[in-house]
């Protein structure tokens, strides 16, 4: 068999090693493996990114602390291009393949939920860290056994948000409002659960106009004006990441924050990187900031992500990093890898958290987190950019989801 | 050796069957027992692709649209009645083919651009029902919730290595059925109309009457390949229905190879392979699949196993 290898042997064994390698790959014995899967490529792989970065972070800290019980702990990072049918085969991979004992699924909504089927096959312990669509976790039917859920959810920020709202219109007595969000479902759902609540606590709120734009859409133009002409007093919009601050340097264009108040759920530290003139006074909620809760131990976390990273973390951030608090908490009281034991160990557990509205963030029964930082306030243009926060009130939020929950069927 | 063409087609789909059967039963490797899943979806979705592509010369850039129709109507039939699998396979299959009779009978008049545009239209128009129907698909977020997967005949669907099997054998039985159109009396004038269409027309043959039924009966078994990815993800999303997943097809087509029938299956399986192991090293696996096909085309100048097939010719001259 000597010679010399021809061109041919050398494509034919490349071809080989292509089509074997999928196969092959696989751990060394003691590291275990946690898959994590995002949005890594595209628009909004930034979120993705965040989100990786804050568990890289988690890694160094938990694998210096010795690791989760005495294994060092060591991240695979998949991209499913945020893509349902390339998620659920992702999922699937990093545990028959990658040979993960742990996921961490990263996802955004749709592909959450593909995720979340495959987990009724696998014996793995999973975390969902960035869907927020209330039904992941809140329908029985949906719910999975393994499967959690560390991270806002729809209806506590529609609860919240529609609260500090009605508040505010009550005491500015503004009833005219406009919405403007994007258009797909999330858009048009959250948009509806907001006014739902917010008409519960306003009766007498009227939406004057609509404005659907479409994602990633450009030039918000033909919306700014169409939102001026039908004069609102207020303006609620649920854009967010690029689309978000685009709305707001085309709108500072057209003076529209000038004519009317402006309120929007979705501000993150990238987004306002992004604005070049972050007018004052829109009424924001906090997703992620440093100065709320305004604790050292959240200061603490956000610089040293600064440090490592060179840039500000996201709200994905600070849900991947509890994901790595509840996963520990609960493999230590557990002591076991195995995902019912890590399920029986999550449901009810409740752990300190830079990021509790009280210090502390629980773990509720039905696989969701409650008790997370939830506030309201206003911009100003420079740093910490919402001043004035009020935290939601967690107990009114519990009220007004068990309720919302009946109206589903959900209980 | 020739004499029988269909027996033979036959034996070999047998024997592939067995073998692939046969692997889970001397080692287990759930990678490529997933692997072998999304593989039957895509290799009947593109080889049905191919019986426009190769065989009649229609290239239809809304073939996805058949796929992600049957996902849908599958996945909801599962969800919203008490159906038994096979049977509401069955009838998703069915709709799919009623459907591409509706759409083939807009389109199959064009001349080749029109026809490739009006494909990618209807695409398109089904894609935004999709998206804009949440009441009953779910919108964007798709078809959540799961699909009940019942038994069928012994098999427990919820089990990886049934899955397998029912795919395997659903897929080997499907290309099967394939092959033999496509080497039918009706696949010969297929490729008559393909080659010389006017030609064909003074024959006899009608022509839009031929390329409606390759069009209805490619688009059945794209349906079939719907439901088998449905399956594999336990639901149905609108990616499945949209362009980039027509694509795939397509791309798997030219890859493998348009003159030979097992070419859309070698590209499938290229595809998805090459798809799972670049997003293991990189996230511009983009940038690396177009280079990989870029050079297949420039290098090989036509698919895979054409190529294959050039070469073995030459040979045997």
């Amino acid at each position: 068999m000597s010679g010399p290898v021809t061109r041919r042997t050398l494509l034919a064994g490349g071809t080989a090693t292509l089509v074997a390698a999928p196969w092959v790959a696989r751990a060394q014995a003691n590291t275990l493996r946690i898959g994590m899967q995002s949005i890594l490529s595209g628009p909004i792989a930034l979120l993705g990114t965040s989100s990786r970065n804050s568990l890289l972070v988690e890694q160094d800290r938990i694998n210096a602390a010795g690791g989760f019980l005495g294994r060092q702990i060591e991240f695979v990072f998949r991209d499913s291009k945020g893509q349902p049918q390339e998620a659920a085969r992702v999922a699937r991979e990093l545990v028959n393949t990658a040979g993960c004992e742990l996921l961490v699924d990263a996802e955004a909504s749709s592909a959450s939920f593909a995720v979340q089927e495959v987990m009724r096959d696998l014996n793995v312990a999973c975390i969902h860290t960035n869907s927020e669509t209330s039904s992941l976790t809140a329908d029985p039917k949906i719910r999975v056994p393994t499967a959690f859920r560390v991270a806002r959810q729809g209806v506590h920020d529609a609860v919240a948000g529609s609260l500090y709202l009605a508040d505010f219109a009550n005491a500015k007595k503004i009833n005219k409002w406009a919405t403007c969000s994007p258009d797909y479902a999330y858009g048009r759902d959250t948009t509806a659960q907001y006014l739902q609540f917010f008409k519960k606590f306003k009766p007498d709120v009227e939406v004057v106009t609509e404005a659907w734009p479409k994602l990633g859409q450009p030039d918000f133009t033909e919306v700014i004006t169409k939102l001026i002409q039908a004069k609102p007093q207020a303006l609620f919009t649920l854009l967010y990441a690029g689309d978000l601050s685009a709305f707001v340097n085309q709108g500072n264009v057209y003076a529209l924050f000038g004519q009317m108040t402006v309120a929007t759920p979705n501000v993150d530290y990238p987004v306002l990187a992004a604005i070049k003139n972050l007018p004052a006074g829109i009424q924001s909620a906090t997703r992620y900031l440093e100065t709320f809760p305004d604790t050292p131990a959240n200061k603490e976390w956000g610089q040293a992500y600064f440090k490592r990273w060179n840039e500000r973390p996201t709200n994905w951030s600070w849900q991947n990093s509890v994901a790595m608090h509840f996963y520990e908490a609960a493999i230590k009281k557990a002591n076991s890898l195995d995902g019912k034991a890590i399920a029986a160990a999550l449901t009810g557990l409740k752990i300190n958290s830079p990021f509790g509205a009280d210090g502390t963030i629980t773990m509720r029964d039905d696989h969701t987190t409650i008790g997370y930082a939830i506030g309201w306030g206003q911009t100003i243009p420079k740093d910490p950019f919402i001043t004035d926060i009020k935290p939601a009130d967690w107990g009114k939020i519990i009220e007004l989801e068990t309720e919302w929950k009946k109206q589903q069927n959900y209980s | 050796m020739n004499r029988n063409p269909a027996l033979r087609d036959a034996l070999f789909a047998a024997i592939v069957l067995i073998l692939v059967l046969a692997i889970p039963m001397l080692h287990r490797s759930p990678a490529f027992e997933d692997f072998i899943i999304r593989l039957s979806a895509m290799a009947l979705f593109a080889t049905s692709l191919n019986l426009l592509v190769g065989n009649t010369g229609m290239v239809s850039f809304g073939h996805g649209m058949f796929y992600g129709f049957a996902a849908y109507a599958f996945g909801l039939t599962m969800q919203l009645t008490e159906l038994s699998l096979p049977v509401a396979a069955l009838f998703a299959v069915a709709l799919t083919t009623i459907a591409a009779f509706v759409v083939g009978a807009m389109c199959v008049r064009l001349s080749t651009d029109y026809f490739a545009f009006i494909t990618l239209a209807v695409q398109m128009l089904f894609f935004s029902v999709i998206v804009s129907w949440q009441s009953l698909t779910g919108g964007d977020q798709g078809l959540r919730g799961g699909i009940p997967r019942r038994h069928i005949l012994g098999f427990d669907l919820g089990s990886q290595l049934h899955l397998y099997q029912f795919c395997a054998i659903v897929a080997v039985l499907g290309l099967l059925a394939l092959r033999h159109v496509s080497m039918s009396p009706f696949g010969n004038t297929l490729r008559m109309v393909r080659d010389n269409a006017e030609r064909a027309s003074f024959v006899g043959i009608v022509l839009w009457r031929a390329r409606l039924l390759a069009f209805t009966i490619a688009g059945g078994f794209a349906g079939i390949g719907g439901v088998l990815a449905a399956l594999f993800v336990s639901g149905a999303y609108p990616e499945l229905a949209d362009w980039p997943n027509s694509g795939q097809a397509i791309f798997a087509v030219m890859l493998g190879g348009i003159n030979s029938f097992l070419g859309p299956v070698l590209g499938a399986m290229i595809l998805l392979a090459l798809n799972d192991l670049v997003q293991r090293f990189t996230e511009y696996h983009g940038l690396v699949l177009g280079v990989v096909i870029l050079a297949f085309a420039l290098g090989l100048r036509r698919g895979v196993l054409d190529f294959i097939h050039l070469v073995w010719s030459k040979r045997a001259r």
